[in-house]
């Protein structure tokens, strides 16, 4: 890996925008060279100023609201929260999910739901090259698993 | 999905493999110097599945393989360093062995290619003389990673420097088979690739995972379950040669140039990629007596078969039969490498 390459995250200034994005509103209301899509022209700082006492009343009448109103909001919020979780969690498990908390704390999940069941091995994961077979047979009405073990000549792992 | 009665004409190499599972279909052959083994379901997924897999691997012998003259890895090679555009697919191979380097703090190197020639493992394994008494070459150790340089498909290869794959090429190539097989059905059904041990899945796993087979150590194979991910094995105990009558094998330790020489003879990870959990392996199998430290600082479960036959676990690992493999954290080797085996 080039370390000259790892991954930078968050957001470079490009020449000629100092420290804004596009689309930031600029300093003053308008980006060098004009005003940028979205802002608003002359008129509606106007317009903003009218606007001012009008969200002033309705932040008052939010304060207004009854803190019974706001207690019943919350809630319904979290009786809503807690009724799809309580949906949700049966469905992940109803059909056939398995899981397994690891040491280091994640939670492995295996999502069976529309997979088939499988209950031979179909693989063997071997640094010296051994695959095992897995045959099962019939004999007088009673089911045989036979583990065959192979060695190969060589193998590269 | 192409038509399932459409199998292309490699596919006849491989053969069925009967579990006893009428739910998944299961084929293998050899492939790459060792046993390419793929199982679907529904197993009507199998030939298309096939041809699939044939592609990728025919794709990444000829982009990475040392052993071909013909490969373009050997092109690179032969110019004794130099600037190279490179295919996606390679390019993609290096970036992942270069990601893998970093990630492990150098201990699967992919610039041990030297050392490895140097040991005698100058050509497909099957043809080393086994018992060779040519005598042990002063030990070279890797230039290491950090002289190689990768802008896109752009590499930049000191004169010298010989790149060896091995730590990550069979995990990527498993990882590219079952994410193909996947993307071409749509993600209706699961698919299971393992390159020499090293297992990739995609799709959705049968109820409950996988069921896979951890064969090194005492005893018989512990069954485990593998519903994310991948899972692969590092072992000393294969590819083993002799030179001037010592034993040694194909996990060098870049940092002497010599085989590595640890406690372990096999670790066995699962991570959130194959070629994560490839490249972890090797790496545990040099560290060595830091094994279970670095592992447990990556935050992924591991079976360690010591040389005496002791088995340590790490990470949440199942001990017991049929137990599920952790789901670890995201992937490392290919963060900034674009889509998981995206490229052919």
């Amino acid at each position: 890996m080039n370390p000259d390459r790892e991954d930078r995250g968050g957001r470079v200034p490009l020449p000629g925008f100092g420290d804004r994005a596009p689309g930031d509103p600029a300093p003053g209301g308008s980006a060098p060279g004009g005003p940028a899509p979205g802002d608003p022209g002359p008129g509606d700082w106007g317009s903003r100023r009218q606007a001012a006492p009008d969200r002033r009343d309705g932040i008052r009448h939010a304060r207004r609201m009854s803190n019974w109103t706001l207690a019943a909001l919350i809630a319904g919020t979290g009786a809503a929260t807690v009724a799809l979780a309580h949906q949700a969690f049966p469905t992940a498990t109803a059909a056939g999910t398995t899981a397994a908390t690891t040491g280091a704390g994640t939670t492995a999940t295996a999502h069976g739901a529309s997979g088939p069941q499988v209950g031979h091995s179909v693989a063997t994961t071997s640094g010296s090259g051994v695959t095992v077979t897995t045959t099962t047979h019939t004999v007088k009405g009673k089911t045989v698993v036979t583990h065959v073990r192979h060695v190969p000549a060589y193998h590269d792992n | 999905m192409p038509d399932a009665t459409a199998v292309a004409p490699a596919a006849a190499s491989w053969r069925p493999v009967d579990t006893g599972d009428t739910t998944v279909a299961v084929a293998q052959r050899s492939a790459l110097g060792t046993t390419a083994r793929l199982a679907v379901w529904p197993p009507e997924n199998i030939g298309p599945a096939i041809a699939l897999v044939d592609d990728v691997l025919s794709s990444l012998d000829l982009q990475a393989s040392r052993f071909r003259p013909d490969s373009e890895i050997s092109w690179v090679h032969r110019a004794h360093g130099g600037l190279f555009m490179l295919s996606d697919g390679l390019a993609e191979a290096v970036r992942v062995a270069l990601a893998a380097a970093a990630w492990t703090g150098g201990l699967a190197d992919p610039t041990v290619g030297a050392a490895l020639i140097s040991l005698g493992y100058d050509r497909d394994f099957a043809a080393i003389d086994p018992g060779g008494r040519e005598p042990v070459p002063a030990p070279l150790p890797a230039p290491g990673w950090q002289s190689v340089r990768l802008d896109g498909p752009l590499l930049r290869l000191p004169a010298g420097v010989l790149l060896d794959l091995g730590a990550t090429a069979k995990g990527l190539g498993s990882d590219r088979a079952a994410r193909a097989v996947q993307v071409a059905t749509g993600n209706r059904g699961g698919v299971l690739v393992s390159l020499g041990g090293d297992i990739a899945i995609g799709g959705t796993p049968p109820a409950g995972g996988w069921p896979v087979l951890v064969a090194d150590g005492p005893g018989p194979a512990q069954p485990v379950r593998l519903a994310r991910g991948g899972v692969a094995t590092s072992s000393v105990t294969c590819r083993q040669w002799r030179r001037a009558g010592r034993a040694v094998h194909h996990i060098v330790d870049p940092r002497t140039g010599l085989p590595a020489d640890g406690p372990w003879q096999a670790v066995s990870v699962t991570a959130a990629t194959c070629a994560d959990a490839n490249a972890a392996a090797t790496a545990a199998v040099v560290a060595g007596d830091q094994a279970e430290q670095w592992l447990t600082g990556a935050g992924l479960p591991a079976r360690l078969v010591d040389h005496g036959g002791g088995v340590r676990y790490t990470g949440g690992w199942p001990e017991g039969e049929g137990g599920l493999l952790p789901l670890p954290a995201d992937s490392h080797v290919y963060r900034g490498a674009g889509p998981r085996g995206g490229a052919r």
